[in-house]
């Protein structure tokens, strides 16, 4: 098995899905789970109240209330003045935060192209959905940035954007999302596609999101082969981002130890994400983006 | 002050090299990237209880292996502590230069190298006005220096001091070293030995502080080599040859010999555990010339490999006999074997001492004598003046009453001698170095004197009118005298001497100037006092010739000493430490290091050893 970082540069060519996966995708509608500011009326209402139609809850009058929005018949039952609250319809940004450290470049496929597919699968659907989508990708720092748009014919940008984009660096998770939550103008939808493998600060970095008033979704990836590593033997490993070596004989015993770390590294990820109410989605590259897209996301609450 | 008894074994520091060598060639492990080994480490943190000391111990391991190499190494140079005296007594270093302190010891160096090396760190270790002697012990005891403070001085002299081939006589030295420090209790002697000799050699001295170099050797030597001549025949000879093993295991040696570089004879000797052999081998011929034997191995000490042997032709011993006819003793002369006679009526007019010294015997028979000068002489019926026996008159018929236990009476029956008339001495029975050989009762009939520059045999009365000539005693008699007077009964045997001896060379009547060439090449002139040359200079084994006139002859010195060759300790340090602990402050302590860093090392292999368990465990 090579084990040697893969240089993932799939051509943007490769990047565009058949038909059959993107009539799939187009049957898929982003939700956002947080109601947020919108710049433009989108397909989507918000918890924001506003003029939308879709009604949203009550609340007791105050002095200064438009009229027009007392519910007159809760005021005949109860004498008592209440306001219908309507949630105001907007659009929805998805931001695309897309890592590119060396770790990415591992497995088969690697991880980097598997985000990379997922990001044009779902920046796919987001477009679709009438939605903003911008992408940014990240190592040591945040790298490289596609402004939001969100015309269809934004996806052709969007795939070249991906396809030129490289994996090297260290992971750096935390200053690249303070970074992100700093440039960027408004909420919106935050789908950060990480392995978080040697990430410094990860979970920092994911509370900048939320503190930012992103609705935040963690997909992380791994290979099969860090999953359950083919290693035996007396080796000497080392890390792709940092470069440091580690002598170590590889047997039964400390493959299982090597689980049980990974095991709590990844419980510990996903607690703090429930915690924090951010959406965590594991996948591995043995599964292909497709399913991710299709089951995975479906199975979560910003899909319907 | 640290010094190194064996600064060659620095070499083994090589191994600090192999050793990174051998870690640096040991099988790579596979080398794999991943994109992190984070967990790995945390996984490897696991296994380890927590500590996260791996790292260093697979580095400890290689750590200590390199510390083991290095201090392996310090401890084959024999570092030892060297402590410096505290005040300005004298020192004495006596360093002992006998044959076995050639002996090998640790790597390319002997045990004089160590000694030396010893030596020259006390001078290093002398204080500021301290003073410092140099001297050697072989077969003599030999001052090098004076009391020096310069140490450069001191080390210069030190660098020209060289073992010799002698077997040594330590209890000399030490005594000359105590009798030049005497009432001076803080003085000290270092005696810078191998300490093979026997115990009585120390004297018990608290200011003599033994310094014991060297380690134990296997040694097989040649203790004794002689060529003879057999009495009975000149065409055969005799070769003694003795090979003594001082190992405690059976050796296999070759032996060989060999005269005037043609090979005698080629053995092997099979020597038990300290064993000792004897060959005595006969051989056709005549042996004359120069000899050597030879043992072939490879032992610690080489210098007692080789024995040498010379035989000269005996030269002639020419005799001045001044006589107006004596047939009987020109007969007797005449048989004498190598002997050369010249016969004269008188000296008159001629220079007594002159023919004295070219001669090697000057006979007066009935002639009067003058006063006799330096040589050897035989007076027959004549008396010299300035005598410790002087003309009293005559005696007739004497009869022989006893005779005396000289050499020269040996064998000498003088029962049926009869005497007509003999001549009457008045002797000084007081004059030293008079033997008394036959008497009668009125005189003494036949003397024999020595004194410091003359020999002389009187004999008192007329062989004509004596039957002393018909007698079987006669001849006996004159060739006894002239052997006594001018011996050379040696001529038959080898002519060699143990290292470091005096030898006597005779040189021919009339010549002063003896030229002596040692083994190393070497001429040197000397000046030979009333035909003889007492010769010392003989540190070296070899074959010596030497030259006086047109006579060349030579000698051999050979180590050939069965004690000199026992070359393993045998004077024990127990004692002398004892007494260097209560000796004062003013001795130096040398304290040998090499035990010290041999636990070290174990200490730092066991520690290694568990590393490496631990590591196979672990990583």
């Amino acid at each position: 098995m090579s084990m040697t970082p893969h240089a993932a540069r799939p051509a943007g060519r490769e990047l565009v899905f058949d038909e059959t996966f993107l009539r799939k995708l187009e049957q898929l509608e982003l939700l956002a789970r947080k109601i947020f500011r919108g710049l433009l009326r989108g397909e989507r209402t918000t918890s924001r109240r506003g003029r939308g139609l879709e009604f949203s809850d009550f609340r007791h009058y105050r002095p200064g209330d438009d009229f027009r929005h007392i519910d007159w018949n809760i005021y005949s039952r109860l004498d008592q003045l209440f306001l219908k609250l309507h949630a105001a319809e907007e659009d929805v940004t998805l931001n695309l935060i897309v890592d590119t450290s060396a770790s990415m470049g591992f497995g088969e496929p690697s991880k980097f192209d598997h985000a990379r597919r997922l990001a044009a699968a779902l920046a796919y659907i987001a477009l679709n959905n009438l939605d903003r989508v911008a992408v940014s990708a990240f190592a040591d720092g945040l790298s490289a940035r596609l402004p939001p748009a969100k015309s269809r014919q934004h996806m052709a940008q969007l795939l070249g954007f991906l396809a030129d984009l490289r994996c090297t660096g260290v992971t750096r998770l935390g200053a690249s999302l303070r970074d992100f939550v700093s440039r960027t103008r408004g909420p919106g939808l935050a789908i950060l596609i990480s392995d978080l493998l040697g990430a410094e600060e990860a979970q920092a970095g994911i509370e900048a999101l939320c503190y930012g008033g992103h609705d935040v979704v963690l997909i992380q990836l791994l290979a099969e082969s860090e999953i359950d590593p083919p290693l035996e033997g007396a080796l000497q490993l080392v890390d792709a981002e940092t470069g440091d070596e580690l002598e170590v004989t590889v047997d039964q015993e400390l493959r299982r130890l090597y689980q049980q770390r990974l095991e709590g590294q990844l419980r510990d990820v996903e607690s703090f994400c429930r915690r924090r109410g951010v959406e965590y989605l594991r996948a591995s590259t043995a599964i292909g983006f497709e399913d991710v897209v299709l089951k995975y996301l479906r199975e979560g609450r910003h899909l319907r | 002050m640290i010094q190194l008894a064996y600064p060659l074994a620095l070499v083994s520091l090589v191994a600090i090299p192999l050793v990174l060598a051998l870690h640096l060639l040991r099988p790579r492990r596979r080398r794999v990237v991943l994109s992190t080994i984070a967990v790995w480490q945390a996984a490897l943190r696991d296994r380890e209880g927590g500590h996260g000391f791996r790292r260093l111990l697979r580095n400890l391991s290689l750590l200590l292996l390199l510390a083991t190499a290095l201090v392996l190494g310090l401890a084959l140079t024999g570092p030892q502590w060297l402590t410096s005296t505290a005040n300005d007594a004298d020192i004495v270093l006596v360093l002992d230069v006998s044959a076995s302190m050639k002996s090998r010891s640790g790597i390319g160096s002997t045990r004089f190298d160590q000694a030396l090396a010893v030596a020259a760190s006390i001078v290093d270790g002398l204080p500021r006005n301290g003073r410092a002697l140099v001297m050697t012990s072989g077969r003599k005891a030999l001052l090098r220096t004076g009391f020096e403070t310069d140490r450069g001085a001191l080390r210069r002299a030190l660098a020209q001091l060289r073992p010799g081939d002698e077997a040594g006589r330590p209890r000399e030295a030490l005594a000359l070293a105590l009798s030049l420090v005497r009432g001076r209790s803080d003085s000290r002697i270092y005696f810078l030995t191998d300490g093979a000799f026997d115990p009585d050699v120390d004297p018990g001295s608290p200011q003599v502080v033994f310094r014991v170099v060297g380690e134990p050797a296997r040694n097989v030597a040649i203790t004794r080599f002689d060529l003879r001549q057999e009495r009975a025949s000149d065409d055969r000879f005799q070769v003694l040859l003795t090979v003594r093993n001082y190992t405690g295991t059976p050796v296999t040696v070759p032996a060989a010999a060999s005269l005037n570089g043609r090979e005698l004879f080629k053995r092997t000797l099979e020597l038990a555990a300290q064993g000792e052999q004897t060959l005595v081998l006969p051989f056709a011929g005549r042996a004359l010339g120069e000899a050597m034997a030879r043992i072939e191995l490879d032992d610690d000490l080489a210098a007692d490999n080789l024995a040498y042997a010379a035989l000269n032709s005996p030269a002639s011993l020419r005799v001045l006999l001044l006589s107006r006819g004596n047939f009987y003793l020109e007969s007797v002369l005449a048989a004498l074997p190598n002997t050369e006679v010249v016969k004269r009526e008188a000296a008159d007019g001629e220079d007594i001492a002159q023919l004295a010294r070219s001669h090697d015997v000057v006979v007066f028979d009935g002639v009067a004598a003058p006063e006799l000068p330096p040589g050897n002489f035989l007076l027959v019926d004549t008396v010299a003046p300035g005598l410790p026996f002087a003309d009293a008159g005559r005696v007739t018929q004497p009869r022989i009453l006893g005779s005396g236990p000289s050499a020269l009476m040996r064998n000498v029956d003088l029962a049926a001698v009869q005497i007509d008339e003999a001549r009457r001495v008045a002797v000084d029975k007081r004059a030293p170095g008079l033997q008394h050989l036959f008497w009668s009762a009125q005189t003494d009939l036949a003397l024999a004197l020595i004194d410091e520059s003359r020999k002389l045999v009187y004999l008192g009365f007329d062989l004509a009118g004596s039957n002393f000539p018909l007698q079987a005693a006669f001849p006996l008699f004159v060739s006894q005298s002239l052997e006594w007077l001018r011996p050379r009964a040696d001529d038959r045997l080898a002519h060699h001497v143990a290292a470091g001896s005096a030898i006597s060379l005779y040189v021919p009547a009339g010549e002063k100037q003896v030229i002596v060439r040692g083994p190393s090449g070497k001429d040197e002139t000397l000046e030979a006092i009333d035909g003889t040359l007492v010769f010392d200079a003989t540190a070296s084994a070899g074959i010596y010739r030497y030259s006086a006139g047109n006579v060349t002859q030579s000698f051999a010195v050979s180590l050939a000493d069965a004690r000199e060759s026992d070359v393993n300790r045998r004077w024990s340090q127990g004692e002398q430490r004892q007494r260097a602990d209560t000796a004062g402050s003013g001795a130096q302590a040398l304290l040998p290091l090499w035990p010290y860093l041999l636990v070290l090392a174990l200490v730092l292999l066991t520690l290694e050893w568990f590393v490496w368990a631990g590591s196979r465990s672990g990583a």
